[in-house]
């Protein structure tokens, strides 16, 4: 892995484990109701300052923090057209299962490629280094998988070419 | 100084309280119940099983002289509990909440108790004979946020109180026909009901935690920016403390003696402060010795099997030399620990022993064996 790629991606995992500090906390505005603050934003002094990670320009991970919710948006690299149309397919396919990632949003933040909504009652279920690993190999292998995938669409459309152009010899 | 019994009650305990003579215990696990345990030969048994309200209950408190366990929970509404026989009998409290109802704690004198609430007031019951329920005044307009826990002081006037909006303020909580007015010199008795008498304004963010140390000089709190407060000669001209530690924040603090104090939360360790000679506060060590768990390097997380089905794909072998996971938390604990109460008789002003509660449904019972033993 890249020394820079293994950096960002610690800041993040260090970051995560002080902003992961959730508890149960019933809405203040709406009688017996319990929403996550983070996504109503009603009560500005339950949130906490949001936090910029960025790699580069294409690279970047927001996390927002409020007291029994917090949400990380994650922009995945895309160099080229190709990439870009890979990634947008895949991490649809990602949202569209989001019940099965349980902390997956259904909707990416405006301006990012994939969001993470970590309740408390995630906390509660699932152990904070587990959750804090898995968004971390996430998005290790979201680029990895890019460029896999963009490496068989290329050797795919070679062959393909190369077949279909047999025919004129 | 250890831990000297671990149990696991449930999946996740929001809050728990013991009976007076400590053979029993209440919690809540995580829902609308409140079970009560009894150790009977070595073994936990469940006694009773409170249901009354409707949604989860943020917090119990047992009193020590008159037997009555209060509850209040998120369903705005709080209940006193009466043993009568082998039965537990609620009694309506009138709170006019019209928010979730998020801490609970008895006066020392049990003729009163106070409840936070996310409606950014505290409301401080007493029992009105006639109708045979409590009925409640409320300190309203004074907090500009949810209130996270309440703490009376030992004159059974004042009381403290944390929120989310980063103070911490202390209220006298005078009630003509409840209190009699003390004889003594103490010029916060002079107060009238919710006359605020000092707003201390340390924290940039939200407050947990509020405790006052017994002989009732000092004040402690915990802020969520991994802060815990000190405030001494609480009055017109307070002087206040501010320890800052490098581990996550705390949720809530115990004081052992009057220089000595436990703080838990997020770090899933009690963290013990003490005051030196001079007074000055500082953090000491950790309860638990934190053992060295053997960084798995396969991860076994659902997740990454359900990512690696997604994939078609077995994806664990890939990552053994990227880094060891974040600190494992190995220990009597091993998620946030929400809840730390003492375990005292009346009459005690040192908690020897004291247990601890989380989100991993363990209650550990900790014992000093001498109060300098800790400082070691």
């Amino acid at each position: 892995m890249a020394n820079s790629l293994r950096s960002y991606l610690t800041c993040i995992r260090n970051t995560l484990d002080a902003a992961m500090c959730l508890q149960n906390f019933p809405c203040q505005e709406v009688e017996r109701h319990n929403k996550p603050e983070v996504e109503l934003k009603t009560s500005p002094e339950l949130l906490l300052n949001p936090i910029l990670i960025c790699r580069n320009e294409a690279e970047k991970c927001l996390i927002e923090t409020s007291i029994n919710s917090i949400r990380v948006s994650i922009k995945v690299k895309q160099a080229d057209e190709l990439e870009n149309i890979l990634a947008k397919k895949f991490l649809r396919f990602l949202s569209m299962r989001a019940e099965a990632f349980q902390v997956l949003r259904r909707k990416p933040v405006q301006g990012y490629d994939l969001s993470f909504l970590i309740t408390n009652y995630h906390c509660e279920d699932m152990q904070k280094h587990k959750l804090i690993d898995f968004i971390v190999q996430f998005m290790e292998d979201i680029d990895k998988e890019i460029s896999e995938l963009k490496l068989s669409v290329n050797t795919r459309g070679r062959l393909v070419a190369t077949e279909f152009l047999k025919q004129f010899i | 100084m250890a831990a000297v019994a671990i149990h696991q009650f449930a999946q996740c305990i929001t809050c728990h309280a013991w009976s007076p003579d400590h053979s029993m215990v209440a919690f809540c696990p995580n829902n609308n119940e409140v079970h009560i345990y009894k150790l009977v030969r070595e073994k936990w048994e469940k006694l009773h099983v409170l249901y009354k309200h409707d949604q989860i209950v943020s917090a119990i408190d047992w009193s020590l002289r008159s037997n009555k366990i209060v509850t209040a929970s998120h369903d705005r509404n709080s209940y006193v509990w009466n043993q009568e026989g082998s039965e537990w009998v609620p009694t309506l409290v009138i709170l006019r909440l019209n928010r979730a109802a998020l801490c609970v704690q008895w006066s020392p004198k049990e003729n009163k108790f106070a409840v936070g609430s996310g409606a950014k007031t505290v409301c401080i019951c007493y029992y009105e004979e006639e109708n045979n329920w409590w009925v409640s005044k409320l300190i309203r307009k004074k907090h500009n946020s949810s209130v996270t826990s309440v703490a009376w002081h030992p004159n059974n006037i004042l009381i403290a109180t944390t929120s989310t909006d980063g103070k911490c303020r202390v209220f006298s909580t005078f009630i003509k026909g409840v209190d009699a007015r003390a004889t003594g010199i103490s010029s916060s008795n002079d107060a009238k009901f919710g006359e605020q008498i000092v707003q201390l304004d340390l924290s940039s963010t939200w407050t947990f935690g509020v405790k006052w140390s017994p002989s009732g000089n000092t004040l402690a709190y915990a802020g969520h920016n991994s802060m815990i407060y000190f405030v001494d000669d609480v009055g017109p001209s307070p002087s206040a403390q501010s320890v800052a530690f490098r581990d996550l924040p705390l949720r809530d603090v115990l004081f052992v003696s009057d220089r000595m104090a436990i703080g838990v939360g997020f770090d899933c360790n009690p963290m013990v402060f003490a005051a030196d000679e001079r007074g000055i506060w500082s953090f000491v060590r950790f309860l638990d010795e934190r053992k060295i768990a053997p960084s798995s390097s396969k991860y076994s997380s659902q997740f990454s099997e359900a990512f690696g089905k997604l994939y078609g794909q077995p994806k664990h072998g890939m990552n053994n030399d990227t880094h060891d996971s974040s600190r494992h938390r190995g220990g009597a604990h091993e998620n946030c620990i929400t809840c730390i109460v003492p375990m005292i008789t009346a009459g005690d002003t040192v908690a020897k022993r004291f247990s601890t509660s989380g989100l991993d449904g363990k209650i550990v019972t900790w014992e000093l064996d001498n109060v300098t033993d800790a400082l070691r």
